[in-house]
C-alpha cells in the first residue's frame, strides 16, 4: 500500500525548476519597491555606510597603538577619543536607519504583492480552485509571502552588510600593508572552494528537509480534514502511525541538514586559523625588521576575523536567497494568471429583483 | 455587513499587552520538554564551557607574542610555541563548536517532535464540537509555521546564552588579575547593555505577539476565501473580501513597522555601548600613562591591546543574545498558539470502568436525552424513543432542528448532558470509545475521502479487511461496477493525483467504507441534495441494500429514502414532533403530512419522473 498520501503535489512543487531568471524577478520586485524608493535608497546607503563604519574600529585601534600609546604621545587622545566616539555613534545611527527603512520597504512590498494576489484570486477562473489545488494556492499568499518577508527583513540586509564588510576589509588591509594582505588572502580561494562545495551539499540536504516538511504539512492537513471520519471509525492509532512516520522522515532529514550545515564551520575556522598563523608569523618578523607597526599587525588579525565571518554568513544566505526567489516566482505566477471571463464592474451589473 | 468585518474588528481590537509573565510561563513549559533530554543539556553545558575557554585563548597568546616575542627584548624562539597553542586552541574550538551546534540541533528536533506529537495526539482526541468551529488551515499552521518559530529558538538558545555567560566570566577571569580597575571600567557598560536588551524585549514582545495573531487569522481568512470562492463569486462579494484583507494587512504592516522602529533603536545599541567601553579603557590607559614617573612598558601596551581585543570579542556573544531574544519573542507567541490547543481538556473521554462490549443485536434506546453545544442552550430537549434491532428510522426536520446532533450522539461524537443512550441495554458511556465507534457504521454529511487508493479508502473502516470483504461492501454500496471500470480498479488512486469522483460516487464509496466492518448499527447523514436523477437512484439503491439488516438512523432529504424506512421521526426545535410509520403519520394529519404534501408530492416527484423518463 502506498503510504505517501497527498504528498505528491508538494514534492513536485519543490522539485520544479525555476524558469524565470533572477534579474527579471528582482526587477519586478523593485517595481513594487518604487513606491518607497526614498526609503529604499536611504536604507541601502545606510546599510553600506553602516558596514563600512563598523570596519573603521580596528583601524582606529591601530592608530591609537601606533601614534598615541607606543610613542607616548598621549595628547593624541584629545582628537582620537572624539573621533572614535563619532565613528561608533555614526555606526549606530546608520544601523538604526538601515533597520527601520528596510523594514518599511520590505513590509510594504510584501503587503502590496499579497494584496495584488488576493485581488487576482477573486477574478481568475474558478477552475483554479478545483479540489486539491486549494492547498497549493493557499500557500502562495501565506507561506511564500512569509518566506519573502523574512528574506527582506533579515536576508537582504545581511547580504548587503556581508558584501560591503568583505570588500571594505580587503580595501583597508591592502591600504595598510600590501605584502601582508596578499599573504593573508592566500587561504581565500581554498575557503571559497570549500564553502562552495560544502554549501552545495548543504543546499541539497536543506531542500530535502523542505520536501519532508511539505509532506508533513500535507499529511497534517489531510488528517485534520478527515478527522471526523477517523474518529467515526476509531482509527486514530492508525493515522497517528502514519503521521509519526512522516514526522520521523522530517526529523531525520532536518538532523542530516544540521549535520551537513554545521560540518563546514570547523573547516572554515581551520582555514581562518591558518590565515592568522601566516599573519602572525610574517607579521612578527616584519615587525622586528620594522616593515610594519604593532598597530597594523593587531588590526590585521581583527580584519581577518572581519571578512571570514561574513563569508560564512553569505553561504547560509544563499539558501534563503534561493527559496525567496522561488517564492517570489510563485507569487508572480498568481499575479500573472490570465483572467478568462471578465465580469462587468459591480456598479454596472444588473441586480435581479 | 462585510464578510471581513469579524477579522477587521479582531485586528483592531488587539491591544499591546504586557506579556512578560505569560512569556515566562511559556518558557517554563518549554523547559519541561527539555527534561527528557537532560544528557543533551549536560553535554551542551560542558561543550559551551570548553568552547568559551578556547575562544578566549587567541587574544591572550597574541599578547604574549607582542610582549615576549617582539619585546623588547625580542625573542623569536618563543614564537613557535605560542603559535602552536593558538593553533591547538583553534582546532579545539572548531571541534567543540561543531559538536555543540550538532548536539543542540538534534535536541531541538527531538523537542519539536515531542511538542508536535503531543499536539497531534490532543487533536485526535478533540470532539466534533471542537472541529465544528476550527479551521483546518489554522490548526495545521500551528503545527508547522508556529513550531518552526519555536524550532528556530530551540536550535541555538542554550548555546548562545551559555556562550555569553561563560565568555564574559572567562574574559573577566583573565583580565581581572592584569588590572582590576581597567576590568571595572571596561565592564561598567554591561548593566546598560543588559538594561537596553531587556527594554527591547519588553517593548517589542506585545507587538510581535499581535503580528502573529493577526497572521494566523489572515491565513484562515485566505483559506476560507479560496475554499469558498464559488459562493463569494455567486454573491459578488469579491470587493468586500479584498477590502477587508487590505485593511487587516495594513494593520499588520503598521505593527511590523512599529516593532521595526523599536528594534532599530535598541538592537545596534549593545555593540555600540560595548565599543564605547573600549574608548573608556583607552582614556584610563592614557591617564595612567600620563602620570609622571610611570614608565611606559611594552607590557602595558600589550595589556591595553589585550583589553581592547577582548572587548571586541564580547560584542559577538552579546549580539547573539539579543538576536536569540528576538527569536524567543516569535517562538513564544508560536508556542502559546500550539499549547493553547494541547492544554485544552478533551471533552469526550473513556469512563474509568469502560469496557470492550460487543453489540449483538443493535437495539437502540434514547431516554430523556438533552444536549446542547453551549450550556443552557439545548439543541435537543428530552428526546425519548426506541429502535428495534434491524429497524430503519428516517429522521426529518428543518435546518437547526437537531437532526445531525441527534444521530451523532450515538457514537459519542458529542456527550449528552442528561438522560441516557443505551445499545442492547448498555449505556454507551460504559463502552470504550474505540469499541463503540468501531461497531457503528457512519456516513457523514460531508463525503470525505483520504488521498490514496479506493481500496485503502474502503478498508479504512476495517484495517486489514480482506479483498472479499472490500468487494462485498462495494457491491452493497452499488459502487463495485464503477470501480471495476476504472483503469486500475480498486487500486485507482483518488484525490489530488488520482481520478476525480463525482459527489454521488464519493458518497457510495463512503457507504462502502461504513459497511466493510459489517456493523449492527448504521447512522447516515444523507444530505446530498443536489444530485441528478440517475445518481439519486443509484444512491437510493445503495442505501436500501446497506440498511436491510442493520439498525439504521438516517437523516433523509428525499422521499425515496423515507419511503423505505420502517418509522419516521420528525424533529421540531429539538423535540420529537411525531414518531411512527408513514401511514400512521399521514393519518395523524400533522407536520409530517404537511411536509409530505408540500415537499415531496408536489415538488420532487414530477422532476424525478421527468428526469427519469428522459
Amino acid at each position: 500500500m502506498s503510504s505517501s498520501y497527498g504528498t505528491f503535489s508538494t514534492k513536485q512543487e519543490e522539485r520544479r525548476k525555476r524558469t524565470v531568471p533572477d534579474r527579471v524577478l528582482i526587477r519586478r520586485v523593485y517595481k513594487y519597491a518604487q513606491a518607497h524608493r526614498r526609503n529604499l535608497i536611504i536604507g541601502v546607503s545606510a546599510t553600506i555606510t553602516g558596514a563600512l563604519t563598523g570596519l573603521a574600529s580596528p583601524y582606529m585601534h591601530a592608530i591609537a597603538i601606533d601614534r598615541i600609546i607606543t610613542p607616548k604621545n598621549l595628547s593624541g587622545f584629545i582628537w582620537w577619543i572624539p573621533l572614535f566616539a563619532a565613528i561608533i555613534l555614526g555606526n549606530y545611527l546608520f544601523q538604526y536607519i538601515q533597520t527601520y527603512q528596510m523594514r518599511v520597504v520590505g513590509e510594504n512590498v510584501v503587503a502590496k504583492m499579497r494584496d495584488d494576489m488576493m485581488e487576482k484570486l477573486q477574478v481568475i477562473s474558478l477552475r483554479y480552485f478545483s479540489e486539491g489545488e486549494a492547498g497549493r494556492i493557499i500557500s502562495r499568499p501565506t507561506n511564500d509571502a512569509n518566506t519573502v518577508r523574512i528574506f527582506l527583513r533579515l536576508g537582504l540586509t545581511s547580504i548587503l552588510v556581508d558584501i560591503s564588510s568583505i570588500l571594505g576589509a580587503f580595501a583597508i588591509m591592502f591600504y595598510l600593508d600590501l605584502r601582508l594582505s596578499l599573504l593573508a588572502i592566500t587561504v581565500l580561494p581554498i575557503a571559497i572552494l570549500l564553502v562552495w562545495f560544502l554549501g552545495k551539499h548543504s543546499r541539497a540536504a536543506y531542500r530535502r528537509t523542505l520536501i519532508t516538511t511539505s509532506g508533513l504539512t500535507a499529511r497534517m492537513q489531510e488528517d485534520l480534514a478527515g478527522i471526523k471520519v477517523t474518529q467515526a471509525y476509531a482509527q486514530e492509532k492508525e493515522t497517528e502511525k502514519k503521521f509519526l512516520k512522516s514526522q520521523d522522515e522530517n526529523v531525520k532529514a532536518t538532523i542530516r541538514a544540521i549535520l551537513i550545515g554545521s560540518s563546514y564551520t570547523p573547516f572554515v575556522i581551520g582555514l581562518r586559523l591558518i590565515g592568522t598563523m601566516i599573519i602572525l608569523f610574517y607579521g612578527v618578523n616584519a615587525l622586528l625588521t620594522g616593515t610594519i607597526t604593532l598597530g597594523v599587525l593587531v588590526a590585521f588579525t581583527e580584519y581577518q576575523f572581519a571578512y571570514f565571518m561574513p563569508l560564512v554568513d553569505l553561504v547560509t544566505m544563499y539558501d534563503q536567497y534561493q527559496s525567496a526567489m522561488s517564492a517570489i516566482e510563485r507569487m508572480f505566477d498568481v499575479i500573472d494568471t490570465k483572467v478568462e471571463i471578465q465580469d462587468p464592474p459591480l456598479e454596472r451589473s444588473i441586480t435581479l429583483q | 455587513m462585510s464578510i471581513a468585518k469579524p477579522l477587521v474588528d479582531y485586528a483592531k481590537s488587539l491591544r499591546p499587552q504586557k506579556g512578560f509573565t505569560q512569556s515566562f510561563s511559556a518558557f517554563k513549559k518549554l523547559m519541561k520538554y527539555h527534561r527528557r533530554y537532560y544528557w543533551f543539556v549536560m553535554a551542551i553545558v560542558i561543550l559551551a564551557v570548553i568552547r568559551s575557554i578556547l575562544f578566549s585563548v587567541e587574544p591572550l597568546y597574541t599578547t604574549f607574542i607582542i610582549v615576549n616575542v617582539i619585546g623588547p627584548p625580542s625573542n623569536l624562539s618563543l614564537l613557535w610555541g605560542y603559535l602552536l597553542v593558538i593553533i591547538l586552541a583553534g582546532i579545539g574550538y572548531a571541534i567543540s563548536n561543531f559538536v555543540l551546534i550538532f548536539v543542540h540541533g538534534v535536541m531541538s528536533q527531538y523537542i519539536v517532535r515531542d511538542i508536535r506529537t503531543e499536539y497531534y495526539r490532543s487533536l485526535q482526541g478533540k470532539s466534533f464540537s471542537f472541529y465544528d468551529s476550527a479551521a483546518v488551515g489554522d490548526l495545521t499552521s500551528r503545527a508547522t509555521v508556529d513550531l518552526q518559530l519555536v524550532d528556530m529558538f530551540l536550535r541555538t538558545w542554550l548555546g548562545t546564552v551559555l556562550n555569553a555567560v561563560f565568555t564574559t566570566i572567562i574574559i573577566i577571569a583573565i583580565i581581572l588579575p592584569i588590572s582590576p580597575i581597567m576590568t571595572l571600567i571596561s565592564m561598567a557598560t554591561m548593566p546598560l547593555i543588559f538594561y537596553f536588551t531587556t527594554r527591547l524585549w519588553i517593548e517589542t514582545m506585545p507587538l510581535f505577539r499581535n503580528m502573529q495573531l493577526i497572521m494566523g487569522r489572515l491565513t484562515s481568512y485566505i483559506q476560507q476565501n479560496i475554499v469558498g470562492m464559488k459562493t463569494i463569486r455567486i454573491f459578488r462579494r469579491e470587493k468586500d473580501v479584498v477590502d477587508g484583507f487590505k485593511e487587516v494587512e495594513s494593520i499588520y504592516v503598521n505593527t511590523a513597522i512599529s516593532a521595526g522602529k523599536i528594534q532599530s533603536i535598541y538592537m545596534p545599541l549593545g555593540p555600540a555601548i560595548l565599543t564605547l567601553g573600549i574608548a573608556l579603557v583607552y582614556v584610563y590607559a592614557g591617564y595612567t600613562l600620563g602620570i609622571p614617573g610611570s614608565a611606559l612598558a611594552v607590557a602595558q601596551v600589550g595589556d591595553i591591546i589585550l583589553f581592547a581585543r577582548y572587548m571586541m570579542r564580547l560584542t559577538f556573544p552579546i549580539r547573539d543574545v539579543s538576536q536569540t531574544l528576538g527569536t524567543w519573542i516569535a517562538a513564544y507567541a508560536g508556542l502559546e498558539r500550539v499549547l493553547e490547543i494541547t492544554d485544552a481538556p478533551r471533552n469526550v473521554e473513556d469512563l474509568p470502568n469502560a469496557k470492550d462490549i460487543k453489540i449483538e443485536k443493535g437495539k437502540l434506546e434514547l431516554e430523556n436525552v438533552t444536549f446542547g453545544y453551549v450550556k443552557d442552550r439545548p439543541v435537543l430537549k428530552s428526546v425519548t424513543f426506541m429502535v428495534q434491532p434491524g429497524e430503519k428510522i428516517a429522521i426529518l426536520g428543518a435546518t437547526g432542528s437537531g437532526k445531525s446532533s441527534l444521530i451523532y450522539l450515538i457514537p459519542r461524537f458529542y456527550d449528552i448532558q442528561t438522560g441516557s443512550i443505551r445499545i442492547d441495554g448498555t449505556d454507551i458511556r460504559d463502552f470504550k470509545l474505540v469499541s463503540l465507534r468501531k461497531q457503528i457504521g457512519v456516513v457523514l454529511q460531508d463525503v470525505f475521502l483520504f488521498s490514496g487508493t479506493i481500496r485503502e479508502n474502503i478498508a479504512f473502516g476495517k484495517p486489514g479487511a480482506s479483498m472479499d470483504e472490500i468487494v462485498q461492501a462495494a457491491k452493497s454500496a452499488r459502487i463495485h461496477e464503477f470501480i471495476e471500470s476504472l483503469p486500475c480498479g480498486y487500486d485507482t488512486p483518488v484525490g489530488e493525483r488520482g481520478v476525480t469522483l463525482s459527489g454521488g460516487q464519493k458518497q457510495r464509496v463512503t457507504i462502502a467504507r461504513a459497511l466493510v466492518g459489517n456493523p449492527r448499527i448504521l447512522i447516515m447523514d444523507d444530505s446530498l441534495s443536489f444530485v441528478d436523477a440517475k445518481t439519486e437512484r443509484e444512491i437510493q439503491s445503495a442505501i436500501e441494500e446497506a440498511t436491510k439488516t442493520r439498525t439504521t438512523l438516517i437523516i433523509a432529504q428525499r422521499f425515496s429514502t423515507i419511503k423505505t424506512a420502517e418509522k419516521i421521526l420528525v424533529l421540531e426545535n429539538g423535540s420529537i414532533a411525531e414518531f411512527g410509520t408513514h401511514n400512521e403519520l399521514i393519518a395523524k394529519n400533522g407536520v409530517y403530512k404537511k411536509v409530505y404534501e408540500t415537499q415531496f408530492v408536489q415538488k420532487a416527484s414530477p422532476i424525478l419522473e421527468e428526469a427519469g423518463g428522459a
